[in-house]
């Protein structure tokens, strides 16, 4: 979290928002269901990031069978690979060790864990060493783009062997990442007698990704998932996991929250939603009322879905959203603490405006409203700048995204 | 007739002091209200800060500050506005 304190915008020592902190950006997330009837998922996908965002390590691991047995094997497998990694033990050695130490099936002679393993940089230096995962898809423009794997394999490996593919990405590349519960999906179905097949799979991410070209990695990751699950009649035949590193410009989100100390401020502080290069969201009816004057725009609040928790959002021309401000942001802090958003509402749609971006600039207008101090209000108000610090961290530990404060 | 305007303040003032309820005033409305009556939200009327938030939940009738606004103190402001114009 960078904390500007004494100064924000163009002056202060955050870089402006027009020109991102991060030039480009490696996007990781996923998406899983463990088996039905199982209460664990024998698929693990787990990510690191290191050298400060510069380079990510992503695992997907999938253990033989399913339930707890499997989820053991594949979490013993993923952590050994990060921890390698974290001791900077290079990862095709990682992955050798994996081959020489997972115990085999005596009866089928597999390894009693999969895995895949995607070494990314954000120079676009990216390795990927593959061990019994369905391959995974590289896609750029649109289109698959083929891996030369290199084969390796050891006596002690037996008839296992070890795909190594080393490239360069380009900004936009997308590596997806699927365990066997997504291509095998449907099998024995009559409609799918083979299951769904991994270029049915992979031709249906492109059509998702035709029509949404921005998807995010959760999304396309949560969009395969569910189409594996349909193919399965509803309920999972075996435990579907999808990962997706996307390498990318930034999503920038500025959330501009609270009145400038200083009046005089107010203009340079409305300036902010004219600035290209990021979205917008508005906290605050002070705050909306402000750049209202200082744009000369209509904020027009829509009440045909009422919540009882927090007032309704409304809409202002130039931004994503314009929600009410202290008990929004004090629910938004809630629903990022429990990892969830229980109901529809401003709140959950700013946690979703959050959570698509990479980089997330706060621009926080210091002035004290002096009317929430009033002891006639029932409920204690907690100041702005705390409530959005609380914020940032969670945005920064649970979903490791880029944060700046400025102060206005 | 020009139905009369009832703007309810959605700040944090008002929502705090039970005003979140008030979005629902078109379920209160009596029968002989119905389509009298145009409801809109605001982000913030800002008559807390210049007056005082022990006055919020704050609504406007046509125009009009009301303080400490209730179902029954809005419809009762409303029929005053319509027998005004009768």
């Amino acid at each position: 979290m960078v904390d500007d304190m004494n100064e924000g915008g163009p002056r202060g020592r955050c870089a402006p928002a027009t020109s991102p902190l991060v030039p480009d950006f490696i996007e990781v997330d996923h998406f899983g269901l463990a088996c039905g009837g199982e209460h664990l998922s024998g698929d693990l996908f787990h990510s690191r990031s290191l050298e400060e965002g510069n380079r990510v390590v992503s695992v997907l691991a999938d253990g033989l069978s399913s339930g707890v047995e499997a989820a053991v094997l594949a979490s013993v497998t993923a952590s050994m690979a990060l921890e390698y990694v974290e001791w900077n033990i290079d990862t095709a050695k990682a992955a050798a060790i994996l081959m020489d130490s997972l115990p085999v099936d005596p009866v089928r002679r597999i390894s009693y864990s999969t895995f895949t393993i995607v070494d990314a940089r954000r120079d676009g230096r990216t390795r990927i060493f593959e061990h019994g995962n369905p391959p995974v898809l590289l896609i750029r423009d649109g289109a698959l783009v083929p891996l030369e794997r290199t084969v390796l394999g050891q006596p002690r490996w037996g008839n296992r062997r070890l795909r190594v593919s080393e490239f360069q990405s380009s900004v936009g590349d997308r590596i997806v990442l699927c365990s066997d519960g997504v291509t095998q999906s449907g099998m024995g179905t009559p409609a799918l007698p083979l299951g769904w097949g991994e270029p049915e799979a992979a031709a249906y991410a492109l059509s998702r990704l035709a029509r949404s070209p921005d998807l995010s990695s959760r999304r396309l990751a949560e969009l395969l998932v569910d189409r594996a699950l349909w193919n399965d009649g509803g309920a999972a035949g075996d435990d579907i996991t999808c990962g997706i590193i996307h390498l990318r410009r930034p999503r920038v989100l500025q959330v501009l929250t609270g009145p400038p100390f200083d009046r005089a401020r107010d203009r340079e502080f409305a300036a902010l939603v004219d600035r290209p290069g990021s979205r917008k969201v508005v906290c605050g009816g002070t705050t909306s009322n402000i750049l209202a004057r200082e744009l000369n725009r209509e904020v027009e609040m829509d009440l045909a879905l009422p919540d009882r928790e927090v007032p309704a959002p409304s809409a202002m021309a130039g931004v994503e959203l314009v929600t009410e401000g202290c008990l929004t942001l004090a629910k938004v802090g809630q629903y990022l603490e429990a990892g969830a958003c229980p109901r529809r509402n401003a709140a959950s749609r700013l946690v979703e405006l959050l959570l698509e971006s990479d980089v997330i600039h706060f621009q926080v207008g210091t002035a004290v409203n002096e009317a929430h101090q009033d002891p006639a209000l029932p409920v204690e108000l907690d100041i702005r700048r705390n409530v959005i610090k609380r914020i940032a961290a969670l945005l920064e530990t649970r979903h490791l995204k880029k944060t700046l404060l400025s102060y206005y | 007739m020009e139905p009369v305007t009832v703007t309810i303040c959605m700040g944090t003032a008002c929502v705090v002091m039970d005003g979140s309820r008030l979005v629902l005033l078109e379920e209160h409305l009596p029968e002989r209200l119905r389509g009298l009556v145009r409801i809109r939200g605001e982000r913030c009327l800002d008559l807390c800060t210049r007056r005082s938030a022990a006055l919020a939940p704050f609504v406007l009738v046509d125009g009009e500050p009301l303080a400490n606004a209730t179902f029954e103190s809005i419809v009762l402001r409303i029929e005053e506005r319509l027998a005004g114009r009768a």
